[in-house]
């Protein structure tokens, strides 16, 4: 999702960049009041820590593999303003060392990958997960948090490209979405996995970490489905996308295959049978599958964390052992 | 060190962006101007004696995404211009941003970022960033090549929850790695 220079315009990259600014901004300012000494250390090895992390790659299908983007796992780790402030010093030195990313272009990455990431990540862990979570209702938050983190990143670039008018939003959004909702299923898995053996080994880590003063959110259930609508509300546009340019494309590329987003598959084209609205079935499309993606990550959850929750003890010694 | 390697990193990120953006404000019909900058590029190449073949290896990384939205771009009006302008001029960004990477150390860079009054805590991050993440790396490294060592089956789900086991025993780490260095930093008289 690393865009590289000269495929947005003066404008649009000016106008994210000050965007950007802004966050980070804050989210030092923020950092500063909240802490006045050793922030910087933790940050700073939590960065080289995200940078490592996104070197291990993971096996999607057989010869291709994909690896951690990491902003709903950092913001679940390390919170809000200590999330942003790494995942922009990870792109910052991604673009200068490694040209990875154009540094005309770092407003938007940072926007993308981090300030989206970050925000969405953080705000769909935390209406999840509420105020005292059990371990599994913990894990299967993350795991939605990040795929979500993943899709609105993908949104958001998606409509950077089209508002410097490198191609129509009504086709690079689809393209986008499509590839990223199969991204995002890989780092929900991986970041779940990851979020269960910190809660394994230090679950003190995950408590401090949260100590951002939680609000009482009235359910698990009623969070999950407002933000099954407003994740619908994002695929929306997905309902108007024109099929034969999008599938022409693909198909020459060979990439139809996997520019489809599989979860979707049973649910044809989008259109739900008996809905007379394209748009409406659309929305109604993206929140039955949302809704089934959810159900997904807790089953997930349930497989991940063992039900009679071990005593962190042994497993400190495990840890040490295996060092 | 060549006198490209020398020259201060302020005036090198300056002529950089002054050139991307230059590339950036071109009006489509006329992004083949963007060439000529091309033989400045490589003259610059030459002269700090980079390895030309490297630097291509390096542009072919990033061609995915390039190819991508290339390619999308097609299905506008005057696509084929507009995906192939776009095509170029993302090329000639790429590399110059390759010479600017390759010839400017990252510590020189934190050093101008800071006098363009980029917050200090996000500077001290980068610079801590720059300097654990090959130790960091190093040591995921080495945590794999145990796991590779004591894993004999090849199932997926062992694989994918070693993976994430491995990373989370990595952050456990660097949290008393951490510790360990503000412990450091503060016994020196740092933050």
């Amino acid at each position: 999702m690393h865009i590289p220079d000269g495929f947005l315009s003066a404008r649009v990259a000016l106008g994210y960049a000050a965007l950007s600014s802004l966050g980070i901004g804050l989210a030092c300012y923020r950092l500063r009041v909240q802490r006045q000494h050793g922030a910087s250390a933790l940050l700073g090895v939590s960065a080289a820590f995200v940078f490592a992390a996104q070197l291990v790659n993971f096996p999607v299908a057989p010869g291709t593999s994909g690896h951690l983007v990491g902003s709903a796992l950092a913001a679940v780790l390390l919170g809000l303003p200590g999330a942003l402030v790494v995942m922009t010093a990870v792109i910052i030195m991604q673009c200068f060392v490694f040209a990875d990313g154009g540094v005309f272009a770092l407003g938007a990455n940072v926007f993308n990958m981090g300030l989206v990431g970050c925000v969405v990540g953080f705000c769909c862990y935390r209406l999840l997960c509420g105020s005292a979570p059990s371990p599994t209702r913990r894990v299967a938050s993350v795991a939605f948090a990040a795929w979500c983190a993943t899709v609105a990143g993908a949104a958001s670039c998606a409509g950077q490209l089209s508002l410097s008018g490198a191609a129509r939003l009504p086709v690079v959004l689809p393209a986008m979405l499509g590839v990223h909702a199969l991204i995002g299923l890989g780092e929900a898995v991986i970041s779940s996995l990851i979020v269960a053996s910190v809660l394994r080994f230090r679950p003190d880590l995950l408590e401090s970490s949260g100590a951002a003063p939680a609000r009482p959110v009235a359910s698990a259930v009623s969070a999950g489905l407002g933000l099954s609508l407003a994740v619908a509300a994002l695929l929306a546009p997905l309902a108007y996308r024109a099929p034969d340019g999008f599938s022409r494309v693909t198909h020459a590329l060979g990439l139809h295959s996997s520019a489809e987003p599989a979860w979707l598959g049973p649910l044809s084209q989008y259109g739900v049978p008996g809905v007379a609205s394209v748009a409406l079935a659309g929305v109604l499309a993206g929140c039955l599958g949302t809704l089934l993606l959810f159900g997904l990550c807790w089953l997930l959850a349930l497989a991940l964390v063992p039900r009679p929750p071990r005593s962190t003890q042994p497993s400190r010694v495990a840890v040490e052992a295996s060092g | 060190m060549s006198p490209i390697h020398r020259a201060p990193a302020a005036l090198k990120l300056g002529i950089c962006l002054a050139l991307i953006l230059g590339l950036a404000a071109l009006p489509a019909e006329h992004t083949l101007w963007g060439l000529c900058a091309l033989p400045a590029l490589l003259l610059v190449c030459a002269l700090a004696r980079l390895q030309f073949k490297s630097l291509l290896l390096r542009l072919a990384l990033a061609a995915p995404f390039l190819l991508g939205v290339a390619s999308l771009s097609l299905l506008q009006p005057h696509g084929l211009e507009a995906s192939l302008g776009l095509l170029i001029k993302s090329a000639i960004c790429l590399f110059t941003l390759q010479l600017l990477a390759s010839t400017t150390p990252l510590s020189e860079l934190v050093q101008t970022l800071r006098r363009l009054y980029v917050p200090e805590l996000l500077c001290e991050v980068i610079a801590l960033l720059s300097r654990y993440s090959s130790l960091l790396v190093d040591e995921a490294r080495r945590m794999r090549r145990a796991r590779t060592g004591r894993t004999l089956s090849t199932s997926r789900w062992l694989l994918w929850s070693a993976l994430g086991n491995s990373i989370g025993l990595l952050f456990v780490r660097t949290v008393s790695r951490a510790e360990r260095v503000q412990v450091a930093m503060r016994s020196r008289g740092g933050a």
